[in-house]
């Protein structure tokens, strides 16, 4: 595990959404821990991982959560939600029933989560070139006309899942420094929509405790 | 492995489940020093009173109660938990339902397709288990169809899968699957999850009440006990805790129902207060509960984390209390 990281400049939430079995949890841990499991077990509930890069010479945490897939999830992860500034939408580039469903999982970003949260459209498995059923060009074209940004990765060969995150953490932290300059930096929490008895409170979005200092 | 190249015990447990690469050959060692000879012990013991004419399973007193708290051994797990769950007994009044099931002219592809993606997702370091999917496959799905209600769960398949390779039996597996998806945790696992969320907030409260240093610290962090003990919670501690804490914690679900749930999950708490107490952030915190405390030395010794569970002071009244509370913040916020 990496050191401990107790200074960042930013921390972002970002969650990982989709289908059941598109490699969420690969995806998660080939990024936090470089680790890949063949045998991979169901993920039940939610799950969280942490790591930090660096962006213009500033220190990014990012708190990354996992969930299972199974919509009736959705019921305890409404507070998964709450602060989260980016989605990675995953769909599995050899099963198109789950690049269909990408539609529904839209619909509970807008419905659950911050309507400025950033987005990336993420076709997993792209090692599994002979099962190929999403062709590239139609996802790229679905991201464009939905706003998304797009990317294929392999949590196999690794292949893009740095990029992914980077670039997803990357386009968070152009929008929320911009925006400090804008607008004084709080009042920038994020208000979740549907708060359930059960959660605790939100997670801020930046942390801004370098200004502070100076 | 070097490790296990000085210990006596294997890279598999008894289960078939590879033990992790962190497992401490030393420590369980140690514990199983004495927790054999109290196996043996219990054996004999319960060899007598099963021996007794017309003893009555269905019938828990204190005395079977003690007993059962104490472990059932390995082999009479599946007839015992058949009789003192009442699972026996349903399927006497109902003998042909399983088969029936099977015999539907048409499965739902949905519900088959989401269970098919989760066989070869449940229990992959278990090396026997490769044969046992098709077994797996057929209990979900004949409990999907059984209990519309519920379909299938995420999660039913770590609990039916367990269950299997305990009763290595697929029809007493589906009946105790039944038992506890219907009986000990009802609305956990159906599409609202109505009763797991009103039992996380029950658990929240009580862990304010039992260890309130604990919960500020938690809370502090914003690690939500949805994160923290939804899957304790779904799965009864089936692929959390080592197999055979999981074994005797349901030895205890089967004869006294889901308050045993909570003992579990508080004790969990307690017993690793001090960890708790020493997180400084949330990815610690996260990873203590996550990677840490479900494999340490506390878990790993089920007997003594079974004496912690019953060393807590909890009533079902007090468990119906904050049910009812939980239910009436949920209808006020």
């Amino acid at each position: 595990m990496g050191a401990r990281e107790d200074e960042y400049d930013y921390l972002f939430k970002v969650v990982l959404i989709g289908d059941s079995g598109v490699g969420k949890s690969n995806l998660l841990s080939r990024f936090t821990r470089n680790e890949f499991n063949l045998e991979s077990k169901s993920t039940i509930g939610v799950e969280f991982a942490t790591r930090s890069i660096e962006v213009d010479g500033k220190t990014i945490k990012a708190q990354i959560w996992d969930t299972a897939g199974q919509e009736r999830y959705r019921a305890i992860t409404s507070a998964y939600y709450r602060g989260a500034v980016g989605a990675l939408l995953v769909y599995d580039i050899a099963k198109h029933l789950t690049y269909e469903n990408v539609e529904r999982w839209l619909r509970e970003l807008r419905d659950h989560a911050d309507q400025n949260i950033v987005i990336m459209l993420v076709g997993n498995k792209s090692d599994l070139r002979h099962l190929r059923a999403v062709p590239t060009d139609e996802a790229k074209l679905f991201a464009e006309r939905n706003g998304l940004s797009f990317i294929e990765t392999s949590a196999l060969d690794s292949t893009n899942v740095e990029t992914a995150f980077q670039n997803i953490l990357t386009e968070i932290y152009r929008i929320v420094s911009q925006k400090q300059i804008r607008d004084p930096p709080e009042g920038d929490v994020i208000r979740p929509s549907n708060v359930e008895p059960i959660d605790v409170k939100p997670t801020v979005t930046a942390d801004v405790r370098k200004q502070c200092c100076q | 492995m070097d490790a296990t190249a000085s210990s006596k015990f294997s890279d598999v447990d008894e289960y078939g489940f590879k033990r992790g690469d962190n497992f401490d050959y030393k420590a369980y060692s140690k514990f199983m020093d004495g927790y054999l000879k109290t196996l043996t012990r219990r054996r004999m013991k319960w060899e007598a009173i099963l021996q007794q004419k017309d003893f009555d399973l269905s019938n828990i007193d204190a005395k079977l109660k003690r007993y059962i708290r104490k472990g059932i051994p390995g082999p009479y797990r599946p007839d015992v938990w058949m009789k003192i769950s009442g699972a026996a007994a349903a399927q006497q009044l109902n003998p042909n339902l399983y088969k029936s099931l099977l015999e539907l002219e048409q499965f739902n592809k949905e519900i088959s397709d989401s269970i098919s993606i989760d066989l070869p997702r449940t229990f992959p370091d278990n090396i026997y288990f490769d044969t046992k999917k098709d077994s797996l496959y057929n209990i979900l799905i004949a409990y999907a169809h059984h209990n519309r209600d519920v379909g299938y769960c995420q999660g039913l398949n770590y609990i039916a899968g367990l269950l299997l390779i305990v009763t290595n039996d697929e029809e007493k597996s589906f009946w105790l699957l039944k038992h506890i998806v219907e009986n000990i945790v009802p609305q956990y696992h159906s599409h609202n999850m109505a009763n797991l969320l009103r039992d996380l907030a029950v658990f929240k409260e009580l862990v304010i009440r039992r260890v309130p240093a604990v919960n500020r610290v938690v809370e502090n962090m914003g690690l939500p006990y949805a994160v923290i003990a939804t899957k304790w919670f779904i799965c009864i501690f089936a692929e959390v805790l080592p197999v055979e804490t999981v074994l005797r914690i349901w030895d205890c679900v089967f004869a006294e129902g889901y308050k045993i749930v909570f003992r579990a999950a508080l004790a969990m708490f307690v017993t690793h207060k001090n960890a708790i107490l020493e997180c400084t952030d949330i990815a610690a915190l996260a990873n203590l509960f996550r990677d840490v405390m479900i494999q340490d030395s506390i878990v790993t010794d089920c007997h003594g984390f079974i004496n912690a569970m019953f060393a807590l002071r909890l009533k079902r009244s007090e468990l119906e209390s904050l049910r009812k509370l939980a239910a009436l913040n949920k209808t006020t916020t």
